[in-house]
């Protein structure tokens, strides 16, 4: 009884940790926006923010909830589990299986779909340090697929259309999605589903491409080449949705993309704030020497919630 | 057009007349207002008690909010004008998608209305284009640079085109 009381107020403390950090991020994220930093400082923290939820939710229930009920729960307490703890436990354990179940059917038809594009594939020499494959002309333009060895899958219509400027422009574009693992974040966000965060998702992604754009790009010539190969592209992409672990060449705003590419200028650029990483250093040290210095009046706290949510 | 207008005739969202359309951008302009406050402060021309029957109505159909300000309400709207917009777009969209006589028919004519659409678009986003690579050309912008195009050396053109 000790371990299941234990198990369902640790599945409750997540669960309501992280609906209410997800409740959060939802209505916060659009501040972001307000920071006018570079696109991919901004994808950046969409990202942090999007997994937030999920990330301090584990966090607080193995290191404060799960050591305070080990350490101050009398075991020979002969308490009931409460119907509170037993239904919130209930639904962590639905939210975890339906973030399972997400993450499984994803990767499950993006397989499917992936092999039936690279039917009839074959290798494709283009000097870029990713494989890249030419594909049927029936599948789309141009996508980045897998995650732990991501290739470039181009379709012959993209090749025959494409110069070779645009092409090598295009590529490197993707090879900016696979430098941020854009793939494996998009797998992440399927984990933890959260109503309200979905919009979060989408300009995620429309930052990530604009990212992805800025990243490619070095020169006017190569901010007309990119805005080309998106028009020319945009032309031929299949009515069909691209699964959910690819990252597609013509995806997110068209207009807004090509409009910005056309602003381009290296004086833009330079204005742009790239917010540098270990920023995020100083307030995580911050916050784990607090956590540190206030452990054991934290876990008495905690635990005081956990009998109160118990009874 | 008789056909468009049937389909939306049965939508969900409320119908507006002029007067009420007029209203509620009113208030969308002033946030809040009495029905006081809008005969006298905004350019309507109508008697106080149509002013206040419609906004009334407005409110049963649950566009309005208001809370009690003296004797009378102050009346606010429940929706942005986008939100509204959203609403009767998704509306029409639904109707078209869930008919049942004749679903794939108006579904054909909004794909084909919206492939007809992108292709302007991208028509002209490549004016666009072209109009800034000859901007460009005049200007005299030196051509991309030899040691990036050479990371392809052009070789798969030559061994993929057919």
């Amino acid at each position: 009884m000790f371990a299941l009381r234990e198990i369902a107020v640790s599945l409750t403390f997540f669960v309501l940790s992280y609906c209410l950090f997800s409740a959060l991020a939802a209505v916060s994220w659009r501040s972001l926006r307000w920071l006018h930093a570079a696109e991919q400082s901004v994808a950046d923290l969409l990202f942090a923010l999007r997994v937030l939820p999920l990330v301090a939710s584990i966090l607080i229930t193995a290191a404060f909830v799960i050591p305070s009920f080990q350490i101050l729960e009398p075991r020979s307490a002969d308490e009931g589990m409460g119907t509170v703890t037993f239904t919130l436990g209930v639904v962590a354990l639905l939210l975890i299986a339906y973030g399972s179940y997400r993450v499984t059917a994803a990767q499950v038809r993006t397989s499917r779909i992936v092999a039936r594009w690279l039917e009839g594939a074959s290798s494709l020499e283009t000097g870029s340090p990713t494989a890249t494959l030419r594909s049927r002309k029936e599948t789309p333009p141009l996508t980045l697929i897998g995650m732990r060895a991501p290739r470039v899958l181009i379709s012959e219509s993209a090749v025959a259309v494409l110069g070779e400027d645009e092409l090598r422009i295009a590529l490197k574009h993707e090879l900016a999605h696979i430098r941020s693992c854009d793939n494996l974040k998009k797998l992440v966000f399927r984990f933890a589903p959260f109503p309200g965060l979905s919009k979060l998702d989408s300009a995620w992604s429309q930052a990530a491409e604009l990212a992805a754009d800025d990243a490619a790009v070095s020169s006017v010539n190569d901010a007309l080449d990119l805005a080309a190969a998106l028009v020319k592209l945009s032309r031929l992409v299949p009515v069909e949705a691209a699964p959910a672990c690819t990252v597609g060449f013509v995806t997110g705003s068209i207009r807004a993309r090509i409009a910005r590419l056309l602003a381009w200028d290296e004086g833009s650029q330079t204005r742009q704030r790239r917010i540098p990483k270990w920023l995020a250093i100083p307030p995580v040290t911050l916050l784990a020497l607090c956590a540190f210095v206030t452990y054991g009046p934290a876990l008495a706290v905690t635990h005081e919630l956990t009998e109160w949510l118990v009874r | 057009m008789t056909t468009r207008f049937s389909i939306f005739a049965s939508s969900p969202t409320p119908q507006l007349g002029p007067f009420e359309q007029q209203l509620l951008r009113e208030l969308w302009s002033r946030g809040s207002a009495t029905v006081r406050e809008m005969v006298d402060g905004t350019g309507i021309r109508q008697a106080y008690t149509t002013v206040m029957t419609t906004m009334d109505r407005l409110y049963k159909k649950g566009l309005l909010d208001r809370i009690a300000e003296g004797r009378a309400f102050r009346y606010t709207p429940r929706l942005t004008s986008e939100e509204l917009q959203r609403g009767v777009a998704m509306d029409g969209i639904r109707q078209l998608l869930g008919s049942n006589d004749t679903s794939a028919l108006p579904l054909s004519y909004l794909v084909e209305a919206l492939s007809a659409h992108d292709a302007q678009l991208l028509d002209e986003l490549q004016i666009l284009i072209e109009r800034k690579r000859r901007e460009l050309k005049a200007n005299g912008t030196p051509e991309p640079a030899q040691e990036a195009r050479s990371e392809f050396r052009g070789e798969f053109r030559g061994k993929e085109r057919r």
